[in-house]
């Protein structure tokens, strides 16, 4: 299958992305990357299937007053918890640089994903696709990241049909500016309806799987709780899977705490 | 394995050496005990007026069905890191059960008294607010030999619902049982090894695994070895040994202490592959073999025709097998579709398969709606006496299909999904997706036949009667028993459709429109062979003045006339007929179920913390069950005729920074016409049976064999219920 696509150059070269086609970003990503920083593996529980956490592709795309986001994820969307949104495992962050400015926005992830985000790279909005009620997730948004609540925007509705999470929100809600002109992050994580300490409705990585928890990080808070993200030029061809496991490299202390930190950049169009 | 892995192996090793001196170091680490909790209330509402437990359905001994009541539950979730190696968790979680706010705290009561509705007090722990220790386990992992050991309670959902499956009675992690996992390669092969305690509750024959049951378990194994990006392998085994103490024939020296025999044994293999070809196709197969030994010495050898068990009597070995292949948005306009090729064999038993909660079909399945379908409002309706069951609404929420005749809906709420067998069953199954926008469609097609379409248990030398499969409530009325999977008689063929939809209205916050439409089109011939008819040709006159007992038989000494008796003879305002129509002709005991439900909705966001949705259901069910079978399985009502049922459904949900309220209301209300044929004289109900029943006096009906009373009269039925609840998290 490979060979075939290979074949495809020119077919290839119409969907180089990211671009914008009348107005729409599309970001591509490699699929079999879904191991955050390269060793990270899935729980152990059936509802886990292979590629259910794996991105492929993200668009964003202004539609009059609204802007929808879709990820593409690498295997069909189940809702074996019966959320009622066509989904029930996946969470996706979609991170928003507007201005591109180094120190303008936040460097600091949402609790829980231990992030950061490089200084050129600061967020000023972060919308959520998550199977939870919008209620409720705006409620631990409110608990749990007070700080950040005004710039952290929870769609009335996401749904998941097929592969894709798809959910719009007002353009008013994202503020003043061109979506395709922003710089974007995405980052995939696991839906958890019962999240400990800190964490913001996801899912821990431990040294070792369990469950419901993803393995191969470590049992400290030092590992970025990040399964997939875009990564390089976000056009998904191979390189990206290093690029991810370059930009998400972590380093623990002795305690657990962190030493140096997942740093995430923006991805922008064209460049 | 990395070497901080075996240094930290040596180190363990080293502190399990010298113990004591260890402590201080692990002190070091600081154990931190985290606790959470939720607190549970919920509120039912209902005219059934029932207050057995706080529960929809259960079938409990003395404890019953409610759809009136309030109570609590309070549930303590700890968890504790003792070191990065080792993790307790656990629940402390008390149960609803009759746990009535009305109980007052549990004071009280009559020991001598069935505690059947609450009122026992603090004798009796379904009633006193009693707390349960559950989910309790030890986390270890080494960083040595395994990657983790589980030593305690689990769900263990890290199986396969074919084999050992998410195992729940009442809770989810009430199993419990040892876990091994490990990996190798890179990881790229993982395995999984457990020893589980077989649930002496249920997993075995008759519902038991025997007096001797601390040494019966479970042993299971499963591997998948990741080949590449593209393809991965897996293969699962389990091994099920229930034994019992060797009686004196067979054990005669207990001098050298006593010996076990085996009462039932069940060994489950199966084989697995998952192909990606490219972004826009998945195939994914998977095959078992099982073979099970219920041993008819220490178990049950046969059944009769109306034997409950989770498992068939003596040996029995099937294979079940699966294919699915998805075809992801291909022409990439938005329109994937799935496709499942499946085979559950007749005999296929896995004890530990899961017997709720996971899904192992694609298709919808039948509808929850009619489950236990009483026109009468009564279980087993048409006796007098007999008590309320989940009644004219039936559950409201997802089928699923199990591959298990162990199907548990007990402590199951109306709004819950609710689970049927789906052994014996193969086909296949055509599901469109289709996404654009704010438009949201999926689509089903499928076609059911069965594997237990037989005559005479396909054993036509043996009779019916001594089967060694149960048949627990048979197949009657329109959505039949949920375990359900055996009829000594049946050529079955289902068809389902569905069309689901949903949009939103691009209006204030977006109203969201949604809508379904389903049809099911099952036909059942049961017996399709003349030789199996209950009676020789001619044995009853056209003129319904009496019937002779010339016995069909299909094999020397073997006939259905043992079941299917004739009717006596009955006088009606001076006439006189058949009590019911007698069994002359193959199609008197066909099955035709023509089925369809069309659904309208729609929901909004009314506040930030308010989302709430009004729909509406429409009914139909148009069944002709054979005017002769209520008289085979008068166990059950037939319910043949039309139902017209109407329901009206208002869900809410409101959270409120950590506590989340949410309510399901329906109203069900709707016209049964009965319609058992022709052929016989109804009977009109003198005063007793009126009273008895529920009818009127001088209504229509006739006693079937068993002198239950089935009315002819169009009944009219009215149904409400309310579930509310309210959740904190903390």
């Amino acid at each position: 299958m490979k060979t075939r696509l290979a074949s495809l150059p020119l077919a290839a070269a119409l969907v180089g992305l990211p671009a914008a086609a009348a107005g729409k970003l599309t970001f591509k990503d490699p699929s079999g990357d879904d191991n955050g920083p390269g060793k990270y593996v899935y729980p152990t529980d059936t509802v886990y299937k292979k590629g259910t956490f794996d991105l492929t592709e993200v668009t964003v795309e202004k539609k009059g007053d609204n802007v929808e986001f879709t990820a593409t994820l690498g295997a069909n969307l189940e809702d074996p918890w019966k959320m009622g949104s066509g989904f029930s495992l996946q969470m996706v962050f979609i991170f928003i640089d507007k201005d591109g400015k180094a120190g303008s926005g936040h460097t600091e992830g949402l609790p829980g994903l231990n992030i950061q985000f490089a200084p050129d790279s600061a967020w000023e909005k972060v919308v959520l696709l998550s199977p939870q009620a919008a209620p409720r997730l705006k409620a631990e948004v409110g608990n749990k990241a007070s700080a950040l609540k005004d710039d952290v925007v929870v769609p009335s509705r996401t749904k998941g049909s097929g592969r894709k999470l798809t959910a719009s929100v007002k353009a008013s809600e994202l503020g003043e500016g061109d979506p395709s002109q922003w710089g974007y992050q995405v980052v995939v994580q696991s839906n958890e309806g019962f999240p400990a300490g800190n964490d913001l409705m996801t899912r821990k990585v431990n040294e070792y799987e369990g469950q419901h928890r993803f393995g191969g990080g470590h049992d400290g808070e030092c590992d970025p709780h990040v399964i997939d993200t875009l990564a390089g030029s976000a056009k998904g061809d191979a390189s990206e899977v290093k690029a991810q496991h370059d930009m998400l490299k972590y380093e623990c202390a002795e305690d657990g705490s962190t030493k140096s930190p997942a740093t995430l950049t923006m991805i922008r169009q064209g460049k | 394995m990395s070497k901080k892995s075996l240094l930290r192996g040596a180190l363990a090793l080293t502190a399990t050496a010298t113990l004591l001196p260890a402590l201080p170091a692990l002190a070091q680490d600081g154990p931190r005990l985290q606790i959470g909790g939720t607190t549970y209330t919920k509120w039912l509402w209902g005219n059934l007026r029932d207050q057995g437990a706080l529960y929809n359905f259960t079938t409990i001994p003395g404890e019953g069905y409610g759809d009136n009541g309030q109570g609590t539950e309070l549930e303590l979730l700890l968890n504790a890191r003792l070191s990065s190696q080792v993790e307790i968790r656990g629940r402390i979680h008390s149960r609803f059960s009759q746990n009535f706010w009305t109980n007052f705290g549990g004071f009280g009561g009559d020991p001598n008294k069935p505690c059947v509705n609450g009122d026992c007090g603090e004798f009796d722990p379904r009633s006193n607010q009693y707390i349960k220790l559950r989910g309790m386990a030890v986390t270890l992992t080494p960083g040595y030999l395994v990657d983790s050991a589980t030593i305690g309670a689990n769900d263990f959902g890290q199986f396969d619902p074919f084999v050992i499956g998410r195992i729940r009675y009442i809770d989810r992690d009430n199993a419990h049982g040892i876990l091994l996992q490990g990996s190798g390669f890179d990881r790229k092969i993982t395995w999984d090894a457990t020893r589980i305690s077989l649930p002496r509750l249920w997993a075995g024959p008759s519902f038991s695994t025997g007096l001797f049951h601390a040494s019966d378990a479970a042993y299971g194994f499963q591997t998948k070895w990741s080949l590449s990006e593209a393809l991965d392998v897996g293969g699962i085994f389990n091994y099920v040994n229930d034994a019992e103490i060797a009686p004196p024939s067979v054990d005669n020296n207990i001098d050298d202490g006593r010996d076990l025999t085996p009462r039932f044994r069940n060994g489950v293999g199966g084989v697995k592959a998952n192909l990606r070809v490219g972004d826009a196709l998945d195939v994914r197969g998977a095959l078992y073999h099982s073979y099970a030994n219920a041993d008819p010495v220490l178990s049950p050898a046969n059944f009769g025709l109306n034997g409950f068990s989770p498992v068939p009597a003596g040996r029995r070995e099937d294979q079940t097998y699966q294919v699915n292949v998805t075809l992801n948005d291909p022409l990439d306009i938005g329109l994937s579709v799935n496709l499942q090729g499946f085979s559950i064999g007749a005999d296929y038993v896995a004890i530990m398969a899961a017997r709720r909660e996971s899904d192992v079909l694609l298709t919808e399945g039948h509808d929850g709606s009619f489950a236990f379908p009483d026109p009468s409002n009564s279980s087993f309706g048409v006796y007098k006496g007999n008590p309320t069951k989940i009644g004219y609404g039936g559950w409201t929420g997802e089928t699923q299909q199990l591959a298990t005749i162990n199907v548990d809906n007990d402590f199951t709420d109306f709004d819950e999904p609710f689970a049927e067998t789906a052994i014996g069953w193969k086909g296949f199954t055509v599901n469109p997706v289709y996404s654009n926008g704010a438009l949201d469609l999926t689509g089903e097609y499928s076609f059911i036949t069965y594997n237990t379409n037989w005559q005479a248990y396909d054993d036509d030398q043996t009779s019916y009667l001594k089967t060694p499969y149960p048949t627990a409530e048979l197949d009657p009325g329109v959505g039949h028993n949920f375990r359900t999977a055996y009829q000594p008689f049946q050529d079955k063929r289902t068809h389902i459709a569905v069309v689901r939809g949903k949009y939103v209205v691009d209006v204030a916050k977006g109203i969201d429109v949604f809508g379904k439409v389903k049809f099911i089109h099952e036909t059942d011939k049961r017996i399709n062979e003349a030789r199996f008819l209950p009676y020789q040709a001619g044995a009853c006159s056209e003129d319904g003045l009496g019937c002779q007992d010339l016995r069909n038989e299909y094999a020397p000494g073997l006939s259905t006339a043992d079941t299917f008796g004739n009717p006596g003879i009955v006088e009606v305002n001076g006439q006189r007929g058949y009590q019911w129509k007698p069994f002359t002709s193959l199609k008197d005991d066909d099955r035709l179920l023509r089925y369809s439900t069309f659904t309208l909705g729609a929901g909004y966001q009314l506040t930030d913390d308010l989302y709430a949705s009004l729909s509406y259901t429409k009914y139909l069910a148009d069944l002709f069950d054979g005017n002769t079978a209520f008289q085979a399985y008068s166990q059950h009502q037939m319910a043949s005729g039309f139902h017209n049922k109407n329901s009206i459904l208002v869900k809410a949900k409101y959270i409120l920074a950590g506590v989340e309220f949410g309510l399901e209301g329906q109203y069900a209300f709707g016209t049964f016409e009965p319609d058992f044929g022709d052929g016989f004289l109804p009977t009109v109900a003198d005063a007793q049976t009126a009273a008895d029943h529920n009818v009127a006096v001088g209504s229509l009906g006739f006693r079937n064999r068993n002198g239950g009373w089935n009315s002819l009269e169009t009944r009219d039925f009215q149904h409400y219920r309310m579930k509310a609840f309210m959740k904190a998290q903390f």
